[in-house]
């Protein structure tokens, strides 16, 4: 089940991407077409699925599912993702700092760590040190919060 | 010849010296550190070697590369969970020899053999590479796609588990470089009307994406599954000291796995792991001890580290004189050549030969350089990974994936790229997908795209000339013989596995 649901899922992604070459406007005299490799990989990917989803389809009939793939895990990785996009996201309202001293406690609670005096060291100790490593001693310019910027207020 | 004078401009330089030796400290820990891999480790500090010279950037990370590919062998020995897949060959032998109180004996065979063959793969690198970038300068486009398209087809069906998803994860690594700007006709393509996509898809982020963030998300999903802590296993006072009579007859197994390391490390994309068990097992068949194999024996340990490190060299010749990334770590180091505005290929060989071999006088240093600290040092390195709280250890390591990706470009849009790029990474390792050559293909693309439309022009449009190309053919039958001779042993594979069911 799980493999003809791979095959299902790269046959979506192989269709969408032979639509997205498909739109890409032909060549211009004397020129090759710019859509030619990404129509080939993808009906090339196209193919592949087929195979997939035949191979699926002939062990599903020939043999029992396979359960043995662990679920286990999954939800705190779907978190930990979900984290992620809120914390990159966060960058653009409220600049590095203080996303990082919101998030350096959440991410180290994620991976069990219980220790109160560690979180809370956590929330200083990580900002300053990515800060001092990256934005002073590397000079790479920190991204402005457009929100609010906790660095700006502090510099002022 | 070259390589004298570069040796002794790389050793009266003191800063490049320290970074050598850093890098090859760097390397062990990170090698050694269960779940944590030379490639990620790369990934993640190349931003920073934005900031430094040429020579010194790529010096830092080819030798944290090497270093990281040997310390992969002290997880193996002392922890029983191989820190890198090659250095699972390491542990059929190495793990006995640890519970049998000789874990110290076991780390110096490692350490040696490493160094043994890592020093040969550097030796052919510089005798070869220079006669391989002659040739390649005589190739036309037609020849230059036929051997991307034996590089795509070899490292899509021939790592892994599956053929079919290693060549789906080649093409989603191609379809991936697609997007963007058409660099020849300016055409948009899958950009969806979005400017950020216009550039195209960045090769650092990605990269972090995938090895970094990705294997923080794989780290936390086996945390769940983890039962118990890792143990160090320690040597009992006569396991710790390693003669030269012990190591003797371990010369043979380290040389040849040296020569077999160094043969595969020059074909893109089979690495370390395949040399190792191909070692290994050419080992056992020739051993005189052959009995002793698997229980602890110290040919057991040569034979697959001198393989496992001597591919590193030699998997640096079809990146330098072709563009052709042989390996994760050589894709990465393709992106710093770029970032420091230096073109790979057999021009670089005319254009900036004096880099190329200071390069490999660096990658000699490194290797002794881990030698002397794994030789003296493995114990204590093994120690100081135990005494890292792993819910530390991730969570850090999960935040300078993003500083790292935002620092590259200073593009937030880059983050957005990682993070979403590691999800797809946990979700292609989890379901058995080709990590290595997604990213692989994806840094290939480019370079194959702009030979197949060169080679489309000068025929007028004629694919045949692919095939009218004697050099040409030869390579896309290559690549297509590679296919079929690992679908024949899948298929072989799964007959023992039938059989083997049958007699039960």
């Amino acid at each position: 089940m799980q493999n003809m649901a791979e095959g299902i899922g790269l046959a979506i992604l192989a269709l969408l991407a032979i639509w997205g070459a498909w739109q890409v406007p032909g060549a211009s005299p004397g020129d090759t077409w710019a859509g030619i490799v990404p129509f080939a990989a993808s009906l090339a990917l196209l193919v592949l699925s087929g195979v997939m989803i035949a191979t699926a389809a002939r062990a599903n009939a020939t043999g029992p599912i396979d359960h043995s793939q662990s679920e286990s895990g999954t939800l705190d990785i779907l978190v930990l993702f979900a984290v992620a996009l809120i914390y990159q996201q966060s960058f653009r309202w409220f600049g590095y700092v203080l996303s990082t001293a919101i998030v350096a406690p959440v991410v180290m609670y994620i991976f069990g760590a219980r220790s109160w005096v560690g979180l809370a060291a956590s929330v200083v100790v990580c900002p300053l040190v990515f800060h001092i490593l990256f934005f002073v001693l590397l000079g790479v310019f920190p991204p402005y919060g457009e929100v609010f910027d906790l660095l700006d207020w502090l510099r002022e | 010849m070259e390589i004298f004078p570069a040796l002794f401009s790389v050793i009266t330089d003191p800063t490049l010296l320290f970074a050598i030796v850093l890098a090859a400290a760097v390397g062990m820990i990170v090698g050694a550190t269960p779940g944590l891999t030379a490639s990620a480790a790369i990934a993640m500090l190349l931003p920073i070697t934005f900031y430094m010279p040429p020579l010194f950037a790529l010096a830092f990370l080819y030798v944290i590369g090497k270093s990281g590919r040997y310390g992969g062998s002290v997880a193996a020995i002392l922890f029983n969970t191989p820190g890198t897949a090659a250095s699972a060959a390491t542990q059929i032998d190495g793990y006995p020899l640890a519970r049998a109180g000789k874990a110290g004996k076991a780390m110096k065979v490692a350490t040696i053999s490493s160094v043994i063959g890592d020093l040969m793969g550097d030796i052919m690198l510089v005798v070869g590479v220079g006669f391989i970038a002659a040739i390649a300068l005589k190739l036309g486009p037609p020849e230059t796609f036929a051997i991307y398209f034996a590089a795509f087809v070899v490292i899509g069906s021939v790592i892994g588990k599956s053929i079919v998803k290693g060549l789906a994860s080649a093409l989603l690594g191609i379809l991936v470089a697609m997007v963007g700007l058409d660099p020849i006709s300016s055409e948009e393509r899958y950009t969806f009307g979005s400017f950020d996509l216009s550039n195209g898809i960045g090769l650092v982020p990605l990269m972090i994406g995938v090895f970094v963030l990705g294997e923080v998300f794989s780290q936390l999903e086996e945390r769940k599954k983890a039962k118990g802590d890792i143990k160090e296993n320690e040597s009992d006072p006569t396991g710790h000291t390693l003669t030269y009579e012990e190591y003797k007859p371990c010369i043979p197994h380290a040389v040849r796995g040296g020569f077999i390391g160094a043969g595969i490390g020059v074909l893109p994309g089979l690495g370390s792991a395949i040399a190792a068990f191909i070692s290994y097992g050419e080992g056992k068949r020739r051993a005189k001890n052959s009995e002793q194999w698997g229980k602890g024996a110290l040919e057991g340990v040569a034979a697959p580290e001198a393989a496992n490190n001597a591919v590193s060299g030699p998997s640096m010749a079809p990146l330098l004189t072709l563009g052709i990334p042989g390996s994760t770590i050589g894709a990465i180091l393709l992106g710093v050549f770029l970032i420091h505005g230096i073109q790979v290929g057999p021009t670089l060989f005319l254009t900036d030969k004096e880099l190329v071999y200071q390069l490999f006088a660096c990658g000699m240093l490194g290797i002794l350089a881990y030698g002397i600290i794994g030789y003296f040092g493995a114990t204590q390195v093994a120690r100081l990974i135990l005494k890292v709280p792993v819910n530390v250890l991730y969570p850090l390591i999960f935040m300078t994936a993003f500083v790292a990706s935002y620092s590259a470009r200073g593009s937030m849009f880059d983050v957005t790229v990682m993070t979403i790029a590691g999800f797809v990474g946990w979700l292609m390792r989890k379901y058995d997908f080709n990590v290595a050559a997604f990213v692989i293909s994806f840094v290939l693309a480019k370079g194959a795209e702009e030979t197949f439309r060169q080679s489309l022009l000068m025929s007028d449009g004629g694919a045949l000339i692919f095939v009218e190309r004697p050099i040409a053919a030869a390579f896309l039958l290559l690549g297509l013989a590679a296919m079929g001779f690992r679908i024949r042993s899948i298929l072989k594979e799964r007959q023992v596995a039938d059989g083997g069911l049958g007699d039960a």
